[in-house]
Protein backbone atom coordinates (compact mmCIF):
# COMPACT_ATOMS: atom_id res chain seq x y z
CA UNK A 1 0.00 0.00 0.00
CA UNK A 2 1.52 3.27 -1.21
CA UNK A 3 1.11 5.86 2.36
CA UNK A 4 1.29 8.88 -0.41
CA UNK A 5 -1.17 8.20 -2.46
CA UNK A 6 -3.73 7.25 0.50
CA UNK A 7 -2.62 11.00 2.11
CA UNK A 8 -3.56 12.28 -1.09
CA UNK A 9 -7.01 10.85 -1.58
CA UNK A 10 -7.40 11.93 1.86
CA UNK A 11 -5.96 15.49 1.60
CA UNK A 12 -7.59 15.57 -2.17
CA UNK A 13 -10.58 15.03 -0.70
CA UNK A 14 -10.91 17.50 2.62
CA UNK A 15 -10.10 20.59 -0.07
CA UNK A 16 -12.38 19.26 -2.47
CA UNK A 17 -15.17 19.50 0.63
CA UNK A 18 -14.36 22.77 1.70
CA UNK A 19 -14.61 24.23 -1.75
CA UNK A 20 -17.78 22.95 -2.25
CA UNK A 21 -19.05 23.39 1.09
CA UNK A 22 -17.97 27.46 0.31
CA UNK A 23 -19.62 27.50 -2.93
CA UNK A 24 -22.66 25.75 -1.97
CA UNK A 25 -25.51 28.01 -1.15
CA UNK A 26 -26.87 25.28 0.64
CA UNK A 27 -23.68 24.88 2.56
CA UNK A 28 -23.24 24.80 6.80
CA UNK A 29 -20.99 26.92 8.66
CA UNK A 30 -17.60 25.03 9.46
CA UNK A 31 -18.65 25.39 13.71
CA UNK A 32 -21.78 24.30 14.02
CA UNK A 33 -23.44 26.26 16.63
CA UNK A 34 -25.05 25.30 19.71
CA UNK A 35 -28.96 24.66 20.20
CA UNK A 36 -30.43 26.83 22.90
CA UNK A 37 -33.35 25.23 24.51
CA UNK A 38 -35.76 27.60 26.10
CA UNK A 39 -38.18 27.01 28.65
CA UNK A 40 -41.73 28.67 28.37
CA UNK A 41 -41.94 31.08 31.33
CA UNK A 42 -43.34 28.89 34.04
CA UNK A 43 -41.11 25.85 33.17
CA UNK A 44 -38.38 28.22 33.91
CA UNK A 45 -38.24 27.98 37.55
CA UNK A 46 -38.72 24.15 37.56
CA UNK A 47 -35.73 23.89 35.46
CA UNK A 48 -33.50 25.80 37.63
CA UNK A 49 -34.58 23.60 40.61
CA UNK A 50 -34.26 20.16 39.18
CA UNK A 51 -30.60 21.37 36.93
CA UNK A 52 -29.08 22.15 40.93
CA UNK A 53 -30.39 18.38 41.86
CA UNK A 54 -29.52 16.53 39.03
CA UNK A 55 -27.37 18.66 36.61
CA UNK A 56 -25.05 15.20 36.42
CA UNK A 57 -28.11 13.23 35.40
CA UNK A 58 -28.78 16.01 32.41
CA UNK A 59 -25.17 16.45 31.77
CA UNK A 60 -25.60 13.51 29.91
CA UNK A 61 -28.84 13.30 28.13
CA UNK A 62 -30.26 14.55 24.96
CA UNK A 63 -29.66 17.75 26.02
CA UNK A 64 -26.36 17.67 27.02
CA UNK A 65 -24.76 19.98 23.84
CA UNK A 66 -28.03 22.60 24.57
CA UNK A 67 -27.81 25.29 27.11
CA UNK A 68 -30.54 26.33 28.44
CA UNK A 69 -32.05 29.83 28.96
CA UNK A 70 -34.42 32.48 30.11
CA UNK A 71 -37.66 32.66 27.93
CA UNK A 72 -37.24 34.45 24.44
CA UNK A 73 -40.66 36.73 25.20
CA UNK A 74 -40.94 38.99 28.06
CA UNK A 75 -44.99 38.94 28.65
CA UNK A 76 -46.22 38.70 31.94
CA UNK A 77 -49.42 36.47 31.53
CA UNK A 78 -49.26 32.77 30.75
CA UNK A 79 -49.97 33.28 27.28
CA UNK A 80 -49.49 29.76 26.36
CA UNK A 81 -52.86 29.03 27.43
CA UNK A 82 -54.31 31.82 24.94
CA UNK A 83 -54.56 30.75 21.79
CA UNK A 84 -54.13 34.72 20.64
CA UNK A 85 -50.72 34.16 22.55
CA UNK A 86 -47.86 36.16 20.58
CA UNK A 87 -45.56 34.06 18.28
CA UNK A 88 -42.31 32.70 19.38
CA UNK A 89 -39.41 33.75 18.16
CA UNK A 90 -38.48 29.90 18.51
CA UNK A 91 -39.79 26.68 19.59
CA UNK A 92 -40.41 26.46 23.31
CA UNK A 93 -39.37 23.57 25.80
CA UNK A 94 -41.98 22.64 28.04
CA UNK A 95 -42.11 20.15 31.07
CA UNK A 96 -44.67 17.42 31.99
CA UNK A 97 -47.19 19.69 34.15
CA UNK A 98 -47.26 22.24 31.68
CA UNK A 99 -47.70 19.96 28.88
CA UNK A 100 -50.96 18.46 30.50
CA UNK A 101 -52.39 21.66 31.25
CA UNK A 102 -51.97 22.50 27.54
CA UNK A 103 -53.85 19.23 26.27
CA UNK A 104 -56.46 19.17 29.20
CA UNK A 105 -57.22 22.97 26.91
CA UNK A 106 -57.18 20.70 23.64
CA UNK A 107 -54.28 21.93 22.39
CA UNK A 108 -52.78 19.44 19.68
CA UNK A 109 -50.21 17.11 20.27
CA UNK A 110 -47.97 15.84 17.90
CA UNK A 111 -46.13 12.43 17.83
CA UNK A 112 -42.42 12.44 16.83
CA UNK A 113 -41.87 8.67 16.97
CA UNK A 114 -41.69 5.89 14.34
CA UNK A 115 -44.78 4.54 13.61
CA UNK A 116 -44.90 1.21 15.43
CA UNK A 117 -43.98 3.28 18.13
CA UNK A 118 -47.15 5.40 17.58
CA UNK A 119 -49.28 1.92 17.23
CA UNK A 120 -48.32 0.41 20.28
CA UNK A 121 -49.12 3.61 22.57
CA UNK A 122 -49.32 7.55 22.26
CA UNK A 123 -50.72 10.42 23.86
CA UNK A 124 -54.88 10.60 23.64
CA UNK A 125 -55.51 12.61 20.81
CA UNK A 126 -52.20 13.29 18.89
CA UNK A 127 -51.41 12.67 15.64
CA UNK A 128 -47.76 10.84 14.33
CA UNK A 129 -45.86 12.87 12.88
CA UNK A 130 -42.53 10.69 12.35
CA UNK A 131 -39.73 12.79 11.46
CA UNK A 132 -38.13 10.20 9.34
CA UNK A 133 -37.48 12.01 6.43
CA UNK A 134 -40.90 10.43 4.72
CA UNK A 135 -42.35 13.62 3.82
CA UNK A 136 -46.16 12.01 3.41
CA UNK A 137 -46.75 12.39 6.59
CA UNK A 138 -46.20 16.25 6.35
CA UNK A 139 -49.38 16.12 4.61
CA UNK A 140 -51.57 16.05 7.37
CA UNK A 141 -50.35 19.82 8.09
CA UNK A 142 -52.53 21.14 5.35
CA UNK A 143 -55.25 20.67 7.55
CA UNK A 144 -53.91 22.33 10.76
CA UNK A 145 -53.98 26.07 10.77
CA UNK A 146 -50.52 27.98 11.12
CA UNK A 147 -51.79 30.00 14.34
CA UNK A 148 -52.61 26.74 16.13
CA UNK A 149 -50.88 25.76 19.30
CA UNK A 150 -48.69 22.45 18.73
CA UNK A 151 -46.82 20.79 21.31
CA UNK A 152 -44.59 17.63 19.51
CA UNK A 153 -42.85 14.88 21.93
CA UNK A 154 -41.02 11.71 21.48
CA UNK A 155 -40.08 8.92 23.88
CA UNK A 156 -38.82 11.24 26.66
CA UNK A 157 -35.24 12.98 27.45
CA UNK A 158 -33.24 10.72 25.57
CA UNK A 159 -34.76 11.46 22.12
CA UNK A 160 -34.45 14.56 20.38
CA UNK A 161 -37.14 13.80 17.14
CA UNK A 162 -39.54 16.16 19.33
CA UNK A 163 -36.89 19.00 19.04
CA UNK A 164 -35.96 18.59 14.96
CA UNK A 165 -39.77 18.07 14.54
CA UNK A 166 -40.49 21.60 16.37
CA UNK A 167 -37.58 22.86 14.65
CA UNK A 168 -39.59 21.88 11.25
CA UNK A 169 -42.80 22.94 12.05
CA UNK A 170 -41.52 26.56 13.23
CA UNK A 171 -39.47 26.87 9.88
CA UNK A 172 -43.00 25.54 7.95
CA UNK A 173 -44.55 28.68 10.00
CA UNK A 174 -46.51 27.03 13.15
CA UNK A 175 -45.10 30.23 15.48
CA UNK A 176 -46.45 28.49 18.52
CA UNK A 177 -44.93 25.36 18.66
CA UNK A 178 -44.05 24.06 22.03
CA UNK A 179 -41.50 21.33 22.68
CA UNK A 180 -42.43 18.60 25.16
CA UNK A 181 -39.23 17.66 27.27
CA UNK A 182 -39.83 14.16 28.83
CA UNK A 183 -42.62 13.02 26.14
CA UNK A 184 -44.13 9.69 26.44
CA UNK A 185 -42.03 8.43 29.05
CA UNK A 186 -43.17 11.14 31.81
CA UNK A 187 -46.93 10.79 30.66
CA UNK A 188 -46.92 6.94 31.06
CA UNK A 189 -45.63 7.65 34.14
CA UNK A 190 -48.29 10.31 35.26
CA UNK A 191 -50.68 7.85 34.17
CA UNK A 192 -52.60 10.57 31.73
CA UNK A 193 -54.64 9.62 29.10
CA UNK A 194 -53.23 7.17 26.43
CA UNK A 195 -54.77 5.33 24.02
CA UNK A 196 -53.32 2.32 21.30
CA UNK A 197 -53.55 1.85 17.54
CA UNK A 198 -53.40 4.29 14.53
CA UNK A 199 -55.85 7.32 16.17
CA UNK B 1 -11.84 -19.46 2.09
CA UNK B 2 -8.97 -17.61 0.56
CA UNK B 3 -9.75 -19.26 -2.80
CA UNK B 4 -12.52 -17.30 -2.64
CA UNK B 5 -11.37 -14.08 -1.21
CA UNK B 6 -8.61 -14.52 -3.34
CA UNK B 7 -10.43 -14.98 -6.55
CA UNK B 8 -10.45 -12.05 -8.92
CA UNK B 9 -14.23 -12.19 -9.99
CA UNK B 10 -15.09 -12.10 -6.38
CA UNK B 11 -12.86 -9.19 -5.83
CA UNK B 12 -14.08 -7.15 -9.22
CA UNK B 13 -17.86 -7.77 -7.46
CA UNK B 14 -16.58 -6.69 -3.69
CA UNK B 15 -14.90 -4.07 -5.26
CA UNK B 16 -18.50 -2.63 -7.63
CA UNK B 17 -20.22 -3.63 -4.50
CA UNK B 18 -18.58 -1.56 -2.17
CA UNK B 19 -17.71 1.37 -4.72
CA UNK B 20 -21.47 1.58 -5.73
CA UNK B 21 -22.47 1.76 -1.93
CA UNK B 22 -19.99 4.65 -1.47
CA UNK B 23 -20.86 6.45 -4.62
CA UNK B 24 -24.35 6.64 -3.50
CA UNK B 25 -24.13 7.37 0.28
CA UNK B 26 -21.51 10.16 -0.39
CA UNK B 27 -23.46 12.33 -3.09
CA UNK B 28 -26.80 11.67 -0.63
CA UNK B 29 -25.17 13.21 1.91
CA UNK B 30 -23.13 16.04 0.23
CA UNK B 31 -26.80 17.34 -1.38
CA UNK B 32 -27.79 17.69 2.31
CA UNK B 33 -24.91 19.02 4.58
CA UNK B 34 -27.31 20.38 7.31
CA UNK B 35 -28.97 16.87 7.56
CA UNK B 36 -25.83 15.01 7.63
CA UNK B 37 -24.34 17.36 10.18
CA UNK B 38 -27.66 16.63 12.42
CA UNK B 39 -27.09 13.05 12.10
CA UNK B 40 -23.90 13.33 13.46
CA UNK B 41 -24.97 15.19 15.79
CA UNK B 42 -27.49 12.65 16.85
CA UNK B 43 -24.85 10.01 17.83
CA UNK B 44 -23.12 12.47 20.39
CA UNK B 45 -20.05 10.89 20.10
CA UNK B 46 -18.07 13.98 18.90
CA UNK B 47 -17.28 17.02 20.54
CA UNK B 48 -19.99 19.85 18.89
CA UNK B 49 -16.87 21.98 17.06
CA UNK B 50 -16.11 18.74 15.12
CA UNK B 51 -19.03 18.07 13.79
CA UNK B 52 -20.06 20.06 11.27
CA UNK B 53 -16.02 19.49 9.84
CA UNK B 54 -17.04 15.98 9.31
CA UNK B 55 -20.35 16.25 7.60
CA UNK B 56 -18.69 18.59 5.32
CA UNK B 57 -15.51 16.44 4.45
CA UNK B 58 -16.52 12.92 5.01
CA UNK B 59 -19.19 12.75 2.14
CA UNK B 60 -16.40 13.84 0.14
CA UNK B 61 -13.92 11.11 1.00
CA UNK B 62 -16.56 8.53 0.58
CA UNK B 63 -17.44 9.85 -2.69
CA UNK B 64 -13.80 10.16 -4.14
CA UNK B 65 -12.93 6.91 -2.71
CA UNK B 66 -15.74 4.92 -3.99
CA UNK B 67 -15.18 6.30 -7.53
CA UNK B 68 -11.45 5.54 -7.28
CA UNK B 69 -12.46 2.02 -6.31
CA UNK B 70 -14.85 1.63 -8.97
CA UNK B 71 -12.00 2.72 -11.54
CA UNK B 72 -9.25 -0.13 -9.79
CA UNK B 73 -7.51 3.21 -8.84
CA UNK B 74 -5.69 2.53 -5.91
CA UNK B 75 -7.72 -0.29 -4.12
CA UNK B 76 -5.74 -1.20 -1.46
CA UNK B 77 -5.81 2.71 -0.41
CA UNK B 78 -9.20 2.88 -1.15
CA UNK B 79 -10.02 -0.06 0.50
CA UNK B 80 -8.47 1.14 3.59
CA UNK B 81 -10.13 4.33 3.60
CA UNK B 82 -13.86 3.00 3.35
CA UNK B 83 -12.58 0.05 5.72
CA UNK B 84 -11.52 2.04 8.32
CA UNK B 85 -14.91 4.40 7.76
CA UNK B 86 -17.11 1.00 7.96
CA UNK B 87 -15.15 0.17 11.20
CA UNK B 88 -15.93 3.48 13.20
CA UNK B 89 -19.50 3.37 11.51
CA UNK B 90 -19.89 0.37 13.45
CA UNK B 91 -18.83 1.15 16.47
CA UNK B 92 -20.99 4.00 16.31
CA UNK B 93 -24.12 2.07 15.59
CA UNK B 94 -23.09 -0.18 17.75
CA UNK B 95 -22.78 2.25 20.64
CA UNK B 96 -25.89 3.79 19.88
CA UNK B 97 -27.55 0.84 20.44
CA UNK B 98 -25.94 -0.56 23.86
CA UNK B 99 -26.99 3.26 25.10
CA UNK B 100 -30.89 2.73 23.31
CA UNK B 101 -30.56 5.94 21.27
CA UNK B 102 -33.10 5.71 18.60
CA UNK B 103 -31.38 7.64 16.21
CA UNK B 104 -31.73 7.94 12.01
CA UNK B 105 -27.81 6.48 11.25
CA UNK B 106 -27.36 9.05 8.27
CA UNK B 107 -25.92 6.59 6.39
CA UNK B 108 -27.86 7.11 3.37
CA UNK B 109 -29.87 10.70 3.88
CA UNK B 110 -32.52 10.14 6.48
CA UNK B 111 -35.15 7.02 6.60
CA UNK B 112 -32.82 4.51 7.74
CA UNK B 113 -32.68 3.69 12.11
CA UNK B 114 -29.51 2.51 13.46
CA UNK B 115 -29.87 -1.19 14.86
CA UNK B 116 -28.70 -4.96 13.89
CA UNK B 117 -29.44 -4.69 10.46
CA UNK B 118 -27.09 -1.48 9.67
CA UNK B 119 -24.51 -3.46 12.13
CA UNK B 120 -24.59 -6.47 9.82
CA UNK B 121 -24.62 -4.47 6.05
CA UNK B 122 -21.58 -2.41 7.59
CA UNK B 123 -19.72 -5.78 9.20
CA UNK B 124 -20.18 -7.28 5.29
CA UNK B 125 -18.96 -4.66 3.47
CA UNK B 126 -15.85 -4.25 6.15
CA UNK B 127 -15.23 -8.06 5.43
CA UNK B 128 -15.38 -7.01 1.13
CA UNK B 129 -13.09 -3.99 1.97
CA UNK B 130 -10.39 -6.17 3.91
CA UNK B 131 -10.66 -8.78 1.21
CA UNK B 132 -9.89 -6.27 -1.69
CA UNK B 133 -6.59 -4.94 1.03
CA UNK B 134 -5.07 -8.54 1.18
CA UNK B 135 -5.65 -9.57 -1.90
CA UNK B 136 -5.83 -6.13 -4.31
CA UNK B 137 -8.35 -6.43 -7.04
CA UNK B 138 -6.43 -5.73 -10.57
CA UNK B 139 -9.20 -7.04 -13.01
CA UNK B 140 -11.36 -4.42 -15.15
CA UNK B 141 -8.85 -2.13 -13.04
CA UNK B 142 -7.58 1.48 -14.99
CA UNK B 143 -3.86 1.07 -13.14
CA UNK B 144 -4.35 -2.30 -12.73
CA UNK B 145 -1.69 -5.04 -14.69
CA UNK B 146 -4.40 -7.14 -15.66
CA UNK B 147 -6.99 -5.01 -18.28
CA UNK B 148 -8.90 -8.11 -19.57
Amino acid sequence: MNKKNLSAIILVSFFVGFVFNFLNPNGISLIREERVLEFADDDTSTMRNENEDSSAELSDTTFNNLSVSSPNYSENQPETLNPQAPEFKKPLAIKIDKAYQLYKQGVKFIDARMPDEFIEGHIKGAINIPFDGDESYRDILRNINKDEILVTYCSGTECDLSILLGDELFERGYKKVYIFFGGWNDWLEKGYPVSKGEQ
Amino acid sequence: MKKIFSNQFFLLMSRIIVAIVFIYAGAEKISDPKGFSQAIYNYRLFPIETINLLAITLPWLELVSGILLLFGISVKENATIIGTLLFVFIIAVAISMIRGLDIDCGCFGKGTPVGWRKLGENTLLLILCLALLAFDSTKFSLNGKNYD
